[in-house]
């Protein structure tokens, strides 16, 4: 409960610096394994954008739009597990991934991991860079539902 | 506008809020969907004005729950002016007496205010902002623009250049808006768009409305105070 109002407290007495610096932006990228040993090779983006929208799809997502604010909440576990490593983070990532998985038909006998790519600009060029790699777990030991 | 007439207002509008976004987690995760099912039902009690204080007092109770459960807000800037509007008028149907009340939800108004301001003061303040160059970032690599064909607004500096500025000035100029109503409800209108902008762009619909959602409260303390 302490915990949950020290959570509270920004919301009550709030910043408001929306923006203020834009920092360097995190892509989850996950790859799926035979075995936790295999070293990660064909790496993909988790829920890249669409190239575009239909008006009428933008007119939707004001009122329904899940799985793009689902998307923002992985980005912010990613930008906590830079700021401060939790368990939680790297769970709440590993079951967003893993859930998609499932609903596409993934063996479950798979494994997965995931890394964190962060994109910033030095000078007039996008720079790319990992800065965190999970350890690999199975897709069938994950809550997805 | 009366006290009663804004409280009534922004309570049944952040209930709507809190209903259009618990429905998008019914589909998601079991877990959370007994938690958002809860949250429901309290907004559509808050809503029918059933159950005096208690809904309200239910929600900002469930509000720590989520705060534990996603270990902070679920989408950062907008859950947290939910839940700032959330315990202003919890605070505001418990206290005794007008005053105290109304102390509460003027706090909600204020912050209002405080959040365009000091959006627009600490850009301001970045010369990455003030040349556009911020905007572009946001646009060319930031998460937040909803297709790849958004990208390349990055590409034309000058309506990037103009873009800032003209949010930035906005944000800075907003509380004079609050000298009369007519010319705070010009702003509203103005700042509505630029949240809707924010929703189509950058899928930010929570933003929408849950903003929205504050404006009686402001409307009210313009009354109130001018």
């Amino acid at each position: 409960m302490l915990q949950a109002i020290r959570l509270l407290m920004p919301a009550l007495i709030p910043a408001w610096n929306f923006f203020d610096v834009i920092a360097d932006s995190p892509r989850v990228e996950f790859a799926l394994l035979a075995d936790p040993d295999e070293t990660p090779q064909a790496w993909q983006v988790f829920r890249p954008p669409p190239p575009g929208q239909s008006l009428g799809a933008m007119a939707r997502r004001l009122v329904w739009n899940p799985v793009w604010n689902e998307t923002l909440f992985v980005v912010s576990c990613a930008e906590r597990l830079m700021r401060q490593p939790t368990a939680h983070s790297e769970d709440e990532i590993y079951a967003r991934i893993a859930a998609d998985l499932v609903r596409s038909g993934t063996n479950p006998k798979d494994w997965i991991c995931f890394r964190l790519v962060f994109v910033a600009r030095q000078g007039e060029d996008l720079i790319r860079e990992t800065r965190f790699q999970a350890v690999p777990r199975r897709v069938a030991e994950i809550v997805t539902r | 506008m009366t006290y009663d007439t804004a409280a009534r207002l922004t309570e049944i509008l952040l209930a709507l809020s809190f209903i259009q976004q618990g429905l998008e987690h019914l589909v998601r995760f079991r877990k959370e969907q007994i938690l958002f099912g809860v949250r429901i039902t309290l907004s559509l009690l808050v809503i029918a004005g059933l159950g005096g204080p208690w809904p309200l007092v239910g929600l900002a109770l469930s509000s720590l729950v989520f705060l534990q459960r996603f270990q902070g807000p679920y989408n950062g800037g907008s859950d947290r002016m939910g839940l700032l509007a959330l315990w202003c008028l919890t605070a505001s149907r418990l206290l005794p007496g007008l005053k105290a009340q109304e102390v509460a939800f003027g706090y909600l108004g204020a912050q209002l205010i405080l959040s365009y301001f000091i959006s627009g003061w600490v850009k301001v303040l970045n010369p990455d902002w003030r040349s556009g160059r911020a905007l572009r970032d946001v646009f060319q690599f930031s998460t937040y623009p909803v297709t790849e064909d958004l990208r390349r607004w990055a590409d034309r500096p000058w309506v990037m250049l103009a873009m800032s500025w003209a949010v930035m000035l906005f944000e800075l100029i907003f509380p004079l808006s609050l000298f009369s109503q007519p010319s705070l409800i010009v702003a509203l209108v103005i700042a509505a768009s630029f949240h809707l902008a924010n929703a189509c762009l950058f899928g930010l619909n929570r933003f929408f409305w849950t903003w929205l959602s504050v404006y009686p409260a402001i409307l009210w303390l313009q009354g109130r105070i001018f």
